[in-house]
């Protein structure tokens, strides 16, 4: 092994070896310096490698032939080769980022950038703390040259606004550490560990007070910030990386080291601190619109963050390292390579980031980093937040989870628009081609964020989430990129069916009904992916494919864990691919907030219930207790309806759907809804009911569902977007299914049960129609459309059918549905709601009438005579669909039986009788056969009637209804097919108004609103940073006082 | 005379902190940081200083074995040198900054340079 005195003496001897070059030798001294930083990291590497791997023991290494305290001496652990590993490998991967920038200012550049990694690391390694504040020293005067390595003018103004503050904080850190060592009499951390002076607080507590203040200050703690994001504004992004990454390691390693001086008594500042920090950076961080300002509000954030964690570190025990070290480096691993990324952009603003499109793989780091920051599975943040929020519960410190995970919810927000932004946005023209180097250190840092979530995985005790094969098949698809489409498509369906084929065995009843809909119906779905596939279709496939693992890892979830591991995967996936329509950023946007929220309520709902094991089945819900019992059936009931899109939180899906590309939405819409159905229903049949200060719980997802299904038919009634409607429709729908889990009696959940499979069908039937209309027309307005029936007779038939099933009139599935359904709430006491439910099923009749009528009946367009009908790849599996909704209708036993009877498991009392082909309950029977032979006669002798009639019809011509004198500045005003329920509007147009909307809107306006305004406290003055600073500890010194008397 | 020298200090301290804080001019904070730093480094030595004893220099004044006794605490000297030479480095570093400052922008009112903000 490598002494670690050789990473600062290597340092040390590349800055001054270089500084020996002749001047004009830049080439040789950059080679040098290059070499210098790759020795420093591989030395790092070798240290962790051999404690991590080899299970070596901690050094500690003595200098000047003394122990201590009479010499400094530095000590070697796992975190120290870790931090050093990552800021050796940063300085150097930014060297290479600054190359242009290291030539043109020459060796002196190149000598200091030694320094300062030789400094960081420095600060990592030594024992002793005046040595910390000479390395800190060091840091600072290192940051001062570099900061001017940027071709920024305004670089100068924030370097010298940097070193005013940092004078503040090396006074402060000095004064503290000489009243230390008077009172502690040494300057080892480790004797002043043991010394009782420092601990007992006085005279000794108040200077170890300014030495801490002076090290979280290093931190950059909000809000006494304002000079750090100046640098990271304006400073050379290679450097932004060391100083987001590096030094804020180094920092808060020196704060962890430091702290345990102090005691216990210190930890709760850190932690208030923290999250102090990593609230409000985030909130600030929303009115951000320049990108290297906003990656500094959220390095602050994210440095708050670990500094909080540091303050919990005596509640976490021995997950600490984990937690604080993956939080760290997912920081580090993500904002580095997000400041790398910038440097290959040449605009401020995010629209400019969508230059990366021309390389597809930058937009797949990009997407690494995003996802590294927000936390998400199968990286290390991910398994540090969900320890992070579970050893908080435990403790029971909901408060505190709170601020987290609103904090996090910030930071998603403003990181996903900006990715939505740059995969949106029109790419600038003509810039020149970006330089494989940096390209390379870009993706090679992606790919390590990746190494590391496998390593947190493979060491986290709850499971990897990316040892979970569907996610490796997922991923799978990212090395197929470079095939074609149409064999990719073709994987996709293979992979689904034997995905299927491969857990029949396994799944019991329910999970068989969600499977089947899940991987035999995405497999349908890409049938009409045919349709699409010319080309690459780049993006397409390993999004879909992470969705579809995410919904197959949420089937068979057995734990806690590994359900929301799942739930975060395919929320991811789905994104990304509703982000792929053209129009659709906003609405990803606020999908993705949405589900991110929904998520968190979720991971806290999981946390609460766990109590102290953080690895907890799903079947344990049953045993959860009374205090917490309903508090966790309302976060997770929230949390599964951001995905049902229950009214109030249903705001992201019209335009999430209806936006979507045409394979995409009934994907999204038929699928994806599933989930949150496959949600309640787990939390229904292991919770039960539940009542929160006596409401019955159950009563109120009754009257969400009864909610949902009236205002979502509503909604959908007055949509002249035909893949709008039916994108509310769903809201609809899926109330229905609410509704009918709610009633909590055995009829109840078959028919939610029922439209889980049916709505499947029937919604994305009618998606691929409307798609295919739309590919044809080029139009989603039903009214510009009509007449189709002759041109798209296929089409037709698949939509005629479809609505037939959704409108719940025998003789096809939608009856089943609704035989049940009135059966279920014969079952139920409350009435109210049953009837607010049964009014919105003829409301269902007008918008479903529209679709038939506008668009396919009628007279033709002038503009569509010479349309034909919809691609072969689009039709064939509507025609599917078309035939298991008739096979459903007559057979109905061929699902429903088997769940009848699991059902019975949970609820007993009303199950089904079945008899042949005759289905008993307690209040009727069916026959669905016999109902559909009663019907075909009557359709076909009433269709008869009508072709005898119809002979004599006249031919009309098209004419124009506007009146003289009208001035039709809207043309469409004047088509009878437009604004068609106009009557109904006026009467129940009050109950659709986007209340909701108008309510999440204030919600965003107000946070950008303070936002916008409270980030006017960064004047932009020097000094006035530095007398925030001052305030800044004058009031911790009073608050920790007020705390510590 | 150690809390004369300590009250010394930190009114140096607290002086150039107020310096610091409301002049304008680059060049005056620099000094008024210069003066604090002064102050820093009378407190350091103070702390270290006992009374009745002399400096820590071994020669035949004060054999090897008395010194425990009888002389000062000679680390906080060690440290006030160190903090001197850091304390020169980053004024220098800080006067570079301002001549360029200067020259770029033709003046030296700290708050004219507050095109980064927000």
């Amino acid at each position: 092994m490598v002494s670690p005195l050789f990473i600062l003496a290597i340092g040390l001897g590349a800055a001054f070896g270089v500084g020996l070059l002749d001047a004009r030798s830049r080439g040789l001294a950059f080679a040098i310096t290059l070499a210098g930083l790759a020795a420093m990291s591989a030395i790092g590497a070798e240290w962790l490698w051999a404690f991590v791997v080899d299970g070596v023991q901690p050094i500690m290494v003595m200098t000047a032939g003394a122990p201590p305290p009479f010499a400094i001496n530095l000590r070697m652990g796992p975190a120290e080769a870790a931090l050093v590993a990552i800021i050796c490998l940063t300085g150097l991967l930014s060297a290479i980022q600054m190359r242009e920038a290291l030539l043109r200012l020459g060796r002196r550049a190149m000598a200091v950038l030694s320094i300062a990694v030789m400094a960081l690391s420095g600060i990592v390694l030594t024992r002793d703390v005046f040595n910390l504040f000479v390395f800190f020293e060091l840091v600072v005067i290192a940051t001062g040259g570099l900061v001017l390595l940027s071709d920024d003018p305004r670089a100068t103004a924030a370097g010298f606004k940097y070193l005013v503050v940092s004078q503040v904080a090396s006074m402060l850190m000095l004064i503290g550490i000489v009243f230390v060592y008077h009172a502690g009499g040494s300057l080892n951390v480790d004797d002043l560990i043991g010394s009782p002076a420092v601990a007992a607080g006085g005279a000794a507590g108040l200077a170890f007070l300014l030495l801490m203040i002076a090290l979280v200050l290093e931190t950059k703690p909000f809000p006494a910030n304002g000079w750090a994001l100046d640098v990271y504004e304006a400073a050379h992004p290679g450097f932004g990386a060391i100083f987001s990454a590096a030094s804020a390691s180094a920092a808060l390693y020196a704060v962890d080291k430091v702290v345990g001086v102090g005691g216990a008594a210190f930890l709760p500042m850190l932690t208030a601190i923290g999250l102090v920090t990593f609230v409000g950076a985030n909130l600030l961080a929303l009115s951000q619109t320049v990108d290297r300002r906003l990656l500094g509000y959220s390095s602050v954030a994210q440095v708050g963050l670990v500094l909080a964690v540091i303050g919990l570190r005596d509640l976490l025990g021995e997950r600490y390292l984990m937690v604080a070290g993956g939080l760290l480096v997912a920081h580090a691993v993500a904002k580095a390579g997000l400041f790398w990324l910038s440097e290959l952009v040449a605009g401020r603003d995010f629209a400019a980031w969508a230059a990366l499109r021309r390389r597809p793989i930058l937009i797949f780091a990009f997407a690494t980093f995003v996802a590294m920051l927000a936390g998400l599975p199968p990286f290390p943040g991910f398994y540090a937040k969900w320890e992070l929020t579970h050893a908080l519960m435990a403790q029971g410190r909901p408060e505190l989870v709170a601020a987290i995970l609103v904090g996090a919810l910030f930071e998603a927000g403003y990181l996903f628009r900006w990715f939505g932004r740059a995969l949106k946005a029109t790419p600038p023209e003509g810039v020149s081609d970006l330089p494989v180097s940096k390209v390379g250190v870009v993706v090679l840092t992606a790919l390590g964020g990746w190494v590391l979530g496998e390593v947190w995985g493979a060491a986290s005790p709850y499971g990897d989430v990316l040892g979970a094969t569907p996610l490796l098949v997922a991923l799978a698809f990212l090395a197929l990129e470079p095939l074609s489409a149409r064999i990719k498509n073709t994987l996709a369906i293979v992979v689904l069916v034997a995905a299927f084929a491969s857990g029949w065995p396994h799944f019991d009843p329910l999970q068989l009904i969600f499977a089947a809909i899940v991987l035999l119906g995405g497999a349908v779905i890409f049938v009409a992916s045919y349709a699409f596939a010319d080309g690459r279709r780049t993006g397409f496939y390993p999004s879909a494919m992470l969705m579809y693992a995410g919904l197959a890892m949420l089937i068979v979830a057995k734990d806690t864990f590994g359900f929301f591991a799942a739930w975060e995967v395919l929320t991811i996936g789905s994104y990304f691919l509703i982000l792929r329509g053209k129009q659709s950023e906003p609405h990803a946007l606020s999908y993705v907030v949405f589900s991110l929220g929904g998520a968190f309520a979720i991971l806290a709902g999981f946390a609460l219930a766990a109590e102290t094991t953080a690895l907890f089945p799903i079947a344990g819900l049953k045993q959860v207790a009374a205090p917490f019992a309903p508090w966790v059936f309302v976060l997770l009931a929230v949390g599964f309806m951001t995905k049902t899109a229950s009214i109030g939180l249903h705001i992201w899906l019209p335009g999430a759907h209806a936006e979507a590309e045409t394979d995409v939405s009934p994907m999204v819409s038929g699928i994806l809804l599933k989930a949150g159905l496959f949600g309640l229903f787990m939390l229904l049949m292991q919770m039960g009911r539940q009542s929160l200060y006596g409401v019955d719980l159950t009563l109120v997802l009754l009257w969400i569902g009864a909610a949902s299904a009236l205002l979502g038919n509503l909604m959908a009634v007055f949509q002249e977007d035909a893949k709008r409607l039916l994108a509310y429709s769903s809201i609809g729908q899926m109330g229905y299914a609410v509704f009918g889990l709610a009633l909590m009696n055995h009829l109840g959940w078959l028919m939610a049960l029922m439209f889980v499979i049916n709505h499947y069908i029937y919604k994305s039937s009618l998606f691929l129609s409307v798609g295919g209309v739309y590919k044809r027309t080029g139009t989603r307005e039903m009214y510009r459309m009509g007449g189709l029936i002759t041109l798209m007779p296929l089409t037709f038939f698949a939509v005629l059918v479809g609505i037939v099933a959704m409108s719940g009139v025998p003789p096809l599935s939608g009856f089943g549905g609704r035989w049940i359904f009135y059966n279920a709430i014969l079952d139920t006491p409350a009435r109210l709601p049953m009837v607010v439910i049964f009014l919105s099923g003829p409301i269902a009749f007008l918008y479903l009438f529209r679709l038939i009528h506008t668009i396919f009946l009628g007279q033709l367009k002038d503009e569509h005579r010479r349309i034909r009908e919809a691609p072969i790849w689009l039709i064939a599996p509507q025609m599917l669909y078309v035939a298991f909704l008739i096979g459903f209708a007559l057979f109905p036993g061929l699902a429903l039986r088997k769940v009848d009877a699991f059902i019975s498991r949970f609820i007993p009392e009303h199950a089904l009788n079945w008899d042949g082909l005759t289905i008993t309950s307690a209040y009727g029977y069916w026959n669905p056969v016999s109902i559909m032979i009663v019907i075909v006669v009557i359709f076909v002798t009433l269709l008869a009637w009508l072709v005898f009639l119809n002979r004599r019809a006249q031919m009309v011509k098209q004419f124009n209804i506007v009146f003289a004198a009208e001035r039709p500045y809207r043309p469409e005003t004047t088509h009878f097919a437009w604004n068609f329920f106009a009557p109904y509007r006026r009467a129940l147009g009050p109950l659709t108004e986007p209340y909701f909307e108008r309510f999440w809107q204030a919600q965003t306006d107000a946070l950008h609103g303070w936002a916008g305004f409270a980030r006017r406290f960064y004047t932009g003055d020097g000094q006035v940073y530095a007398f925030q600073v001052v305030g800044f500890v004058v009031i911790v010194c009073w608050a920790a006082m007020g705390m510590t008397p | 005379m150690i809390t004369l020298s300590l009250a010394v200090g930190f009114a140096l301290v607290l002086a150039g902190l107020y310096g610091a804080l409301t002049n304008r001019n680059i060049l005056r904070m620099i000094v008024s940081f210069t003066v604090a730093d002064t102050g820093v480094n009378i407190v350091l030595v103070a702390v270290g200083w006992m009374r009745g004893r002399t400096a820590p220099i071994l020669d035949d004044a004060v054999p090897i074995a008395e010194a425990a006794q009888r002389i000062i605490d000679p680390l906080p000297q060690a440290l006030v040198l160190t903090a001197i030479v850091i304390g020169l480095g980053v004024t220098a570093l800080m006067l570079a900054y301002a001549y360029r400052l200067y020259s770029t922008a033709g003046t030296l009112d700290v708050s004219k340079f507050t095109e980064l903000k927000w």
